[in-house]
């Protein structure tokens, strides 16, 4: 089986570079896998380059850093929770609304009976006005177009765990990744 | 037949797991072509899918690395540490007895060949 030169794998390396993967250790990975590859068909064909671009066009479907993406995600995604844009922000507002349904559901239970049912202004007052906070900004984000949300664009994955505790991935291509 | 990318995908980690457990170490390369052949050409892992997965697995101390020169190129050789182990044999388990399920669910009938 004929050997690549120095020159050709610093080639490749350089390209894998150039390519957007930056992890050192995927490069290493990848540039072995071509190489391999590479010299099996050199065997059948001879110009390298030729050979090198029909090889790394089968490693990904749009761009290679693909991969990288890939990798960075799965590696973020340990030992996280991981949910979409819509499921925090349902999760973030019954952390904020949750308090207030409940304080009114204790009253219900315990003074309820008393007094007749009717839920004096004091207890539901806070529950709406908290209710409709929340609510007003679920709105504007849902009614956001995604260039006017800077924070948390609308097909981004938000990964809650340790070390940050919340962590955004913007553009979430997991699906497009990993085609087995 | 050519299985569909969401079976697959839901099975690499037991792939990988119980293919190092079987081989003591292999490189990248070689995982894709073992599963190319004892699959009879019906699974092809993609180096997309693959990569991504490996390292995972080592983040989480599943598998340790080991490099070896070839020429001026880096051959990075992956292989099961002691939990890695004991995680390939508990995901085959999980794997075969979900598959039992999935017989018993859809009303398979088993091959008798």
């Amino acid at each position: 089986m004929q050997s690549l030169n120095e020159q050709q794998i610093d080639f490749i390396l350089g390209d894998i570079h150039a390519r957007g993967v930056r992890l050192e250790s995927l490069q290493y990975d990848l540039l072995d896998h071509v190489c391999v590859l590479i010299e099996q068909q050199l065997e059948k064909e001879e110009d390298f380059e030729q050979c090198y671009e029909a090889t790394i066009r089968a490693f990904y479907r749009q761009e290679l850093r693909e991969i990288e993406e890939e990798t960075i995600f799965l590696l973020a995604c340990r030992n996280r929770l991981t949910l979409s844009r819509n499921q925090f922000f349902v999760l973030l507002f019954t952390i904020f609304i949750g308090p207030f349904v409940s304080y009114d559901l204790v009253w219900l239970v315990t003074s309820g009976p008393t007094a007749g049912w009717n839920i004096p202004l004091h207890i539901w007052a806070p529950t709406v006005v908290y209710s409709l906070f929340p609510l007003l900004i679920l709105l504007v984000l849902l009614l956001t177009p995604e260039r006017l949300d800077p924070l948390i664009p609308v097909k981004s994955k938000v990964l809650l765990g340790i070390r940050p505790f919340i962590k955004i991935i913007p553009h979430f291509s997991k699906s497009q990744v990993a085609d087995v | 037949m050519n299985y569909s990318t969401e079976l697959i995908k839901g099975t690499l980690k037991t792939i990988i797991l119980k293919l190092l457990a079987d081989n003591k170490k292999m490189y990248g390369y070689e995982i894709t072509q073992k599963v190319k052949e004892l699959t009879l050409d019906r699974i092809q892992i993609t180096e997309g899918a693959l990569y991504p997965t490996l390292h995972a697995l080592e983040a989480d101390k599943l598998v340790t690395t080991e490099t070896e020169y070839i020429g001026k190129r880096i051959r990075k050789y992956y292989s099961l540490s002691p939990t890695g182990k004991a995680q390939a044999r508990e995901k085959v388990k999980e794997l075969a007895s979900f598959m039992d399920t999935m017989i018993s669910l859809l009303d398979i009938k088993p091959k008798m060949t």
